[in-house]
């Protein structure tokens, strides 16, 4: 590295942070996020020493560059082959990234494999109190991850309420797409929605607003566009369509039950009759969907 | 009001169900949802058939309420 030492030291720092800085992102790039989350041991401890290899280079004026550089491309690649034959074979990766540890099941503190993992009971609670579990008694089950964070399963009377639970039937939802941001229409996202620009601009037009006074615009599951507008002090109605609607059937659920109660006519009578349970069937099934 | 404006008039909320049940159908993205919007449509039509008719039947009987 002759050149090198006829350069100043500023100079060799910013173009070896540069250099390291490419080299870096370039592995990280190649592992993939789980490097970034550093789920398993293995990426904790190759994250942190490609870090320090590279800090180590960057500002010691007097190491080789190429060995630096050498060493994170070593480390990036044992990662990526540790990576590899863990996704092939189940034992390589429990002893490489390690397997959890049940602490709590049924109910019970398994007081062996806390004192196995250093834990105190303290540092249980502290991890239970996180997840806003402050009764031991509530867990059914609790696992701690190789990654150090607490999996707790409450026990079911414990557990929030679902529909599921209640027996309500829901519909399923797509995700809503953001459609304008910033004033500016996103085609794509309008695409994926099914729409179309004129659409929009309709939809716009129905709320009184022009485009350039929407920050954020979204379209959920049942096309309804919802809408938020620059100037806080305006109010925006929230679509209604689907409550109207629900209201609409409901009353004229109750007008048909009328008629067959006011007609004398006998065949009118039943043909009332039979048209407001139709009603009501359709008033049940469409319930999941116009409600919530 | 008389019965036959009555029935009219709920004749015209159904058509107006009818119609947003049909747009619904067709602005949802979620395929489940189109299918019972799409159903349920029809059903409606079949009540908004009968109420038509009961119309007529209606307005025969009474040719003053015609209209």
């Amino acid at each position: 590295m002759i050149e090198v030492k006829k350069m100043p030291g500023w100079v060799v720092i910013v173009g070896r942070s540069i250099i390291f800085l490419l080299l870096m992102l370039l592995t990280t790039k190649m592992l993939g996020k789980k490097q970034i989350s550093e789920l398993s041991f293995f990426e904790y401890v190759s994250g942190i020493t490609i870090g320090s290899i590279a800090g180590e280079v960057i500002t010691g004026l007097e190491s080789n560059l190429y060995h630096g550089a050498l060493a994170i491309i070593i480390f990036g690649l044992t990662t990526l082959l540790v990576d590899f034959l863990s996704l092939k074979s189940k034992s390589f990766r429990d002893m490489v990234e390690g397997r959890g540890t049940v602490l709590i099941r049924d109910g019970k503190v398994l007081e062996d494999n806390l004192k196995k993992e250093k834990y105190t009971i303290d540092e249980l609670s502290a991890l239970l109190r996180q997840k806003d579990i402050f009764r031991v008694a509530d867990v059914e089950f609790a696992v701690l991850e190789p990654r150090g964070t607490l999996s707790a399963l409450l026990k079911k009377e414990n557990r929030p309420l679902t529909p599921k639970d209640l027996q309500i039937k829901t519909a399923t939802e797509k995700e809503p797409q953001t459609v304008i941001m910033d004033g500016c229409i996103l085609d794509e996202a309008l695409r994926s929605s099914g729409k179309g620009r004129r659409w929009l601009q309709m939809e716009l037009e129905k709320l009184n607003l022009t485009l350039d006074n929407v920050f954020l615009g979204q379209v959920d599951s049942y096309g309804e566009l919802t809408v938020d507008i620059y100037d806080d002090k305006i109010q925006v109605p929230s679509p209604q369509q689907r409550p109207l609607l629900m209201a609409m059937l409901k009353k004229t659920q109750a007008d048909l039950e009328l008629f067959s109660l006011e007609t004398e006519c006998e065949k009118s009578k039943t043909m009332y009759k039979k048209n407001a349970v139709k009603f009501q069937e359709t008033i049940d099934k469409l319930a999941p969907y116009l409600i919530g | 009001m008389t019965i036959v404006s009555n029935v009219k008039q709920t004749l015209s909320t159904i058509k107006s169900i009818e119609a947003q049940l049909s747009s619904f159908a067709i602005n949802s993205l979620d395929e489940n949802a189109k299918k019972v919007f799409h159903e349920t449509m029809l059903t409606i039509c079949d009540v908004k058939d009968d109420l038509q008719n009961r119309i007529y039947e209606l307005e025969r009987a009474e040719p003053q309420y015609k209209g």
